[in-house]
C-alpha cells in the first residue's frame, strides 16, 4: 500500500515536472470552455426565442441541464480520446526506455502495486481535470435552476468512462518502450471502440446491438441524461479489469523476456 | 550467503547462461569476470529477482529468489550495468523514493539517506537534479541507491565502467570501505581492480563457469608450466646448452642480448618443481655470470585471456578449483 502511494507520488511529481502536464491541462480547460460557452450562448438565444413562443416551448421541453451541460459532458469523451493516450503514454514506456524498469523490478514490490501506483497517479490527474469542469454547472446554477441529480449521474459516468480510457492507455504503454507508439496504439484502440457505434448504424439487428454495447462512447450517453444503467457500469468496470489484467501479464512477460 | 545452483537462462534460442553454479560466503567480495556477452549481467539479473531462470535456483541471503522474491529483494542492493536513474528527480528525493520502495520509513529512512549521502560524497549535489549531474556523480547516486537500506548483499554490475581514473579510484575506495560487513558481487572488466578488491573470482565464458577460486590459487592452478627468466653474461651457446641439461627443463628460449653481452633466456620447465637453484648451478657450470633469475607468475590477465581465447594447452590441468 505504501509502495503504491510512493509510486503514485513519484509519477505525479514527474508529470508536473514535464511541460506535458501544463499543456494538457491548459488545452483541456480551453477546449471545455469553448464547448461550454458555445452551448451556453446557443441556449440563451434559443430560450429568448422560445420565451416569445410558449407553444413551441411546451413542445421542446428544453432544460438548462440538458441544453447546456449535456453537450459539454458528451464532448468529454471525444477530448479524452486524445488526452487519455497523452496522459498515459509515458507511464511504462519511459521506465522501459530509461532502464529504470529494471531497477523497479528488483525492488521488493509486486507488479500489482506498481500498476496501482501508476494508475492512481493518472486517475488523480483526471480527477483534477473533472474538478475543473465543475465550474460550469456552478456558473449555470447562478443564473438558472440546475438538476444536480442528473449532474451527479453525469459525473459518475464521466469518472467511469475516463477510468476505462486511462486503463486502455496504460495497457498500450506497457506494451512498448516508445511513448509515441504507446500513444498511437492507445488512440487507435480507443477510436476503434468508439467507432463501433458508427458501424452499428449500418449493421443488422442482433449485431448492431452487440456493436453498440461494445462502443465506449455509448456508455456515457445514459448517465449524462441521468440514467444509471448497471450494464454501463459493468461494461466500464470490466474494461478496467481486463486492461489491468493484461498490464500485469505484460509486466510478467517483460520479466521473462529480460 | 549467495548460492547459485545449475542456473540456466535462454533468451529464445540465445544462450544467456548454462548450468552455472557458485557460492559466495558471508562477508566475501566476489569478482565476476568474463568477456562481454558471457552472461555476467544475466546471472546478476536472475540473482536480483529481475528475471526468472529457465531452470536452476538462486539463493540470496539464504532466501530462494524464485520462491520468495520479495523477501530476497529486501536483503539486496543492486546497481544495474547502465545505472538507470530518474533524471527529473533531485538526488535527495530519488534516494527518498528508493528508500520508501525498500520499505523504510520515518527516522530509519532519514538516517539511511543521510548515511549514504555522506559515504558516497553526495552532500554537495543532494538537492540538484540527477539529470544535470556528471557521470561520476550519477554512478555514486547509483551506489547510494543500492546501499540506502544497508542490505547484507550488494550486487554491482560494472560499477566503474565509463568513469575517469580519479573517479574509478573513488568508487573503488568506496567499495573497499564496504568490504567486510557485506557480501558483494562485483562484475568488472578492469582486472587490476579485481586484484585490489576481490577475495575470490568467478570467470564465466560463453555462459558457463570457466574458472572459480581464490585469486592466488587460481593463478597457481592455471600455471601449467613454470617459466623462469634467466639473465647471464657469458657464451650464449654454452649457457643455453648447459641449462637444457637441467632435469625438468622443457626448452630454453633466447629472448635477446643487451649491452655488456648479457643474454636473456626464458626457460620453460615441465612440472611445477622449483628448478631455480639447478639453473644457477648450470649457469656457473657454463662459466657465466648470473645477473638475474626469477620465476614468471601467471597474472589474472594471462589467465583471463587464456580462458577467453579458449586456449588450454594442457588438458590435464583443470582450471576449475
Amino acid at each position: 500500500m505504501r509502495n503504491t502511494f510512493w509510486i503514485c507520488r513519484r509519477e505525479l511529481a514527474s508529470f508536473f515536472f514535464s511541460p506535458i502536464a501544463y499543456v494538457i491541462l491548459a488545452a483541456w480547460t480551453v477546449l471545455m470552455g469553448i464547448f461550454y460557452s458555445g452551448a451556453f450562448l446557443t441556449y440563451a438565444a434559443v430560450s429568448m426565442q422560445l420565451a416569445r413562443n410558449p407553444q413551441a416551448a411546451a413542445q421542446y421541453n428544453i432544460t438548462p441541464t440538458s441544453a447546456v451541460l449535456e453537450p459539454v459532458f458528451s464532448s468529454v469523451s471525444v477530448i479524452l480520446l486524445f488526452v487519455a493516450p497523452l496522459l498515459t503514454m509515458r507511464l511504462f514506456s519511459e521506465e522501459k526506455k530509461q532502464g529504470t524498469m529494471e531497477l523497479m523490478l528488483t525492488f521488493p514490490l509486486r507488479n500489482g502495486q506498481m500498476f496501482a501506483g501508476k494508475y492512481l497517479s493518472v486517475l488523480s490527474i483526471y480527477l483534477v481535470m473533472l474538478a475543473i469542469t465543475l465550474v460550469y454547472p456552478i456558473i449555470l446554477s447562478a443564473f438558472v435552476k440546475v438538476e444536480w441529480t442528473i449532474i451527479s449521474s453525469a459525473y459518475l459516468g464521466l469518472l467511469l468512462t475516463g477510468m476505462a480510457f486511462l486503463s486502455v492507455g496504460l495497457l498500450a504503454s506497457s506494451w512498448t518502450s516508445n511513448q509515441i507508439v504507446a500513444a498511437m496504439v492507445a488512440f487507435m484502440v480507443l477510436l476503434a471502440t468508439f467507432l463501433m457505434d458508427v458501424l452499428a448504424a449500418s449493421a443488422s439487428a442482433p449485431l448492431a446491438s452487440i456493436l453498440r454495447h461494445l462502443s465506449l462512447g455509448m456508455h456515457l450517453r445514459n448517465s449524462i441524461r441521468g440514467i444509471i444503467d448497471t450494464r454501463d457500469i459493468i461494461y466500464l468496470v470490466n474494461m478496467n479489469i481486463l486492461c489491468g489484467f493484461l498490464v500485469l501479464r505484460s509486466l510478467e512477460y517483460y520479466r521473462w523476456r529480460g | 550467503m549467495i548460492r547459485v545452483e545449475n542456473l540456466t537462462k535462454y533468451y529464445g534460442n540465445l544462450r544467456g547462461v548454462k548450468d552455472i553454479s557458485f557460492q559466495v560466503e558471508e562477508g566475501e567480495v566476489l569478482g565476476f569476470l568474463g568477456p562481454n556477452g558471457a552472461g555476467k549481467s544475466t546471472t546478476m539479473r536472475i540473482l536480483t529477482g529481475y528475471m526468472p531462470p529457465n531452470s536452476g535456483s538462486a539463493w540470496v541471503a539464504n532466501v530462494n529468489v524464485s520462491e520468495s522474491p520479495l523477501e530476497a529483494q529486501k536483503n539486496l542492493g543492486y546497481l544495474p550495468e547502465n545505472n538507470p536513474l530518474y533524471g527529473d528527480m533531485t538526488v535527495r528525493t530519488y534516494l527518498n523514493f528508493v528508500a520508501s520502495m525498500k520499505g523504510m520509513s520515518g527516522a530509519e529512512k532519514d538516517a539511511g539517506i543521510k548515511r549514504v549521502v555522506g559515504s558516497c560524497g553526495l552532500e554537495d549535489v543532494a538537492n540538484r537534479l540527477i539529470g544535470n549531474l556528471s557521470k561520476g556523480y550519477r554512478q555514486r547516486v547509483g551506489l547510494a541507491q543500492a546501499m540506502v537500506n544497508d542490505p547484507p548483499v550488494l550486487i554491482l554490475d560494472e560499477p566503474t565502467s565509463g568513469l575517469d581514473p580519479a573517479q574509478i579510484v573513488e568508487i573503488r575506495n568506496l567499495i573497499l570501505e564496504l568490504k567486510g560487513n557485506r557480501t558483494l558481487i562485483l562484475s568488472t572488466h578492469i582486472l587490476p581492480e579485481v586484484n585490489m578488491v576481490c577475495d575470490r573470482v568467478v570467470i564465466i565464458h560463453q555462459g558457463e563457469v570457466a574458472a572459480e577460486g581464490a585469486l592466488d590459487t587460481l593463478a597457481a592452478n592455471a600455471q601449467v608450466d613454470s617459466t623462469i627468466r634467466v639473465s647471464a653474461i657469458g657464451g650464449v651457446g654454452t649457457l643455453s646448452d648447459k641449462m637444457k641439461t637441467v632435469s625438468g627443463v622443457d626448452r630454453v628460449e633466447l629472448l635477446g642480448t643487451s649491452t655488456g653481452e648479457e643474454a636473456h633466456f626464458e626457460v620453460h620447465a615441465k612440472s611445477g618443481d622449483d628448478i631455480r637453484s639447478d639453473l644457477v648451478a648450470a649457469v656457473s657450470a657454463a662459466e657465466g655470470k648470473l645477473t638475474e633469475i626469477r620465476q614468471v607468475r601467471l597474472t589474472l590477465e594471462d589467465l583471463f585471456v587464456r580462458i577467453v581465447s579458449g586456449e588450454r594447452k594442457h588438458d590435464e590441468v583443470t582450471v576449475n578449483a
